[in-house]
């Protein structure tokens, strides 16, 4: 595949993702910004208090398509699955945020941490 | 019998009244002055003893109220008091006179107390006057009017003083020289002709009780001119201005042989502010043109009052702050904790763009 053909692709796959998928790529970014593990527990916490979602199996259907899209890594960590953010998901975060097109919401993991 | 209550009350009613009781807290400001019968210094005891004066604050003049409450409330029945409202004194005496008034249960006609009070112009007086006036109008003179147990209410304007810059025992005497206009009024129809109705003292004592603001005037009456048009051009600036009128009372005095009709056109000026007065014209050889006295009861305006008062308070307190400002500013010590700070600073920045940086930081971009 061509470069060409490649950031069309790329563009299309942005496009498609959903609020719950922004938001995920934006928490745990800015949980490892603050070293910080985010695993699927706070994920589906932080999806279920932005009244996003209320059951645990789309917290989990959304974190395992951005993984699948290689835009976030999910590592076993201990008995937690641990959500990193990749750098193809840190292009895809960064063309959501520059195009209008992601609106960020509070995470309870992290102003609980922070307080 | 007239009572005087703090400096400027008492100097007032002793003016008034050469048999005015004179109460006081400060012994020096009462010696200073003339006139009148009995004075009474209510105790006053401060841990240094009996204080001098009352500091312009209401509190004290009402602790010492309560050392000759008893005798006061005797004292006051069917009589006439007059106090200011901005010091400590008159108004802390005299708020405990009204409280006192606005809880019992009826006061009886003939022992109904009339009020000269004496209200400061805001513009050029003391904001501390001005504050107790306020408190003073909103607080136990509005409790004692709704209780109907006070008599007439007379407003007494400090502004034509100021304003014209008279001295303050020129100013009392024309207050006085005022008032008795007005008082004289049964006196002269027991004394002069009586060419048509009847004031008598019963019909006088009568209006006197009843709980009103009572602003009067007087002039040379003039029978082919307008009533309403005279009676706005003569106002009594000794007073405040009144508020429609509740209830009335004239006196036409007609020179000797004068026209004894003229009042009808005053009776017809009241009749379309559907008010009936009691009025009565005598003649009186002394006067060379009619001449009418006319007193208003009126209600509302002490509200009126209030929000002026309350306007003007709120110009001082600016004037205060600005003075202040310019003269000395002494900062606060703030203790900022930076940690927190800057964590709100962040919320409030918006967190798209902090993504994007952090996002660098962490290699992700």
């Amino acid at each position: 595949m061509d470069s060409g053909s490649a950031n069309i692709l790329f563009d299309a796959q942005v496009k498609r993702l959903g609020e719950a998928h922004s938001l995920i790529l934006y928490w745990c970014s800015s949980a490892e910004g603050r070293s910080l593990k985010y695993n699927l527990t706070n994920c589906f916490d932080d999806l279920k208090s932005a009244g996003i979602t209320r059951t645990k199996q789309t917290a989990i259907a959304a974190v395992e398509a951005l993984a699948t899209l290689c835009f976030v890594d999910l590592k076993d960590e201990g008995n937690r699955k641990n959500i990193y953010i990749t750098r193809h998901g840190a292009k895809a975060l960064e063309y959501l945020v520059k195009n209008s097109l992601f609106h960020s919401k509070p995470s309870s993991f992290l102003e609980d941490v922070s307080s | 019998m007239t009572i005087g209550i703090g400096g400027a009350g008492s100097k007032i009613a002793a003016k008034l009244d050469n048999q005015a009781i004179l109460i006081n807290v400060s012994e020096t400001e009462m010696s200073k002055v003339d006139g009148g019968s009995r004075r009474i210094l209510p105790t006053m005891f401060a841990a240094k003893g009996q204080l001098r004066g009352s500091r312009k604050n209401p509190q004290i003049g009402l602790d010492a109220y309560h050392s000759v409450q008893r005798e006061l409330q005797e004292l006051i029945r069917g009589n006439f008091v007059f106090c200011s409202t901005g010091g400590g004194t008159g108004n802390g005496i005299t708020s405990g006179i009204l409280n006192d008034l606005a809880s019992q249960e009826d006061v009886s006609l003939t022992d109904k107390t009339c009020f000269g009070i004496i209200l400061p112009y805001a513009k050029l007086e003391s904001n501390e006057f001005v504050d107790n006036t306020i408190a003073f109008l909103t607080g136990p003179l509005s409790d004692a009017i709704d209780s109907g147990n006070t008599g007439n209410i007379f407003l007494i304007n400090n502004k034509k003083k100021f304003v014209e810059k008279i001295s303050e025992e020129h100013y009392n005497q024309m207050i006085v020289d005022s008032l008795n206009v007005f008082l004289s009024i049964p006196d002269k129809n027991d004394r002069l002709p009586l060419l048509d109705g009847h004031i008598d003292h019963e019909d006088f004592t009568s209006f006197m009780s009843k709980p009103y603001f009572n602003y009067f005037t007087y002039f040379n009456y003039n029978p082919s001119a307008p009533f309403e048009k005279q009676l706005d051009a003569n106002l009594n600036d000794l007073l405040l201005p009144p508020d429609s009128a509740i209830e009335a009372l004239f006196l036409v005095e007609v020179p000797k042989g004068g026209d004894p009709t003229i009042f009808y056109d005053i009776l017809q000026y009241f009749s379309t502010k559907n008010v009936a007065p009691i009025y009565s014209v005598v003649e009186n050889p002394e006067v060379n043109a009619p001449f009418v006295t006319v007193s208003l009861l009126y209600s509302r305006k002490p509200a009126e009052l209030v929000d002026d008062f309350n306007h003007i308070s709120e110009e001082h307190v600016k004037a205060k702050v600005n003075k202040t400002l310019n003269q000395n500013v002494s900062l606060v010590k703030l203790n900022v904790n930076m940690e927190d700070e800057a964590k709100r600073a962040v919320k409030q920045k918006g967190d798209s763009d902090d993504i994007l940086a952090t996002l660098r930081r962490i290699g992700k971009l």
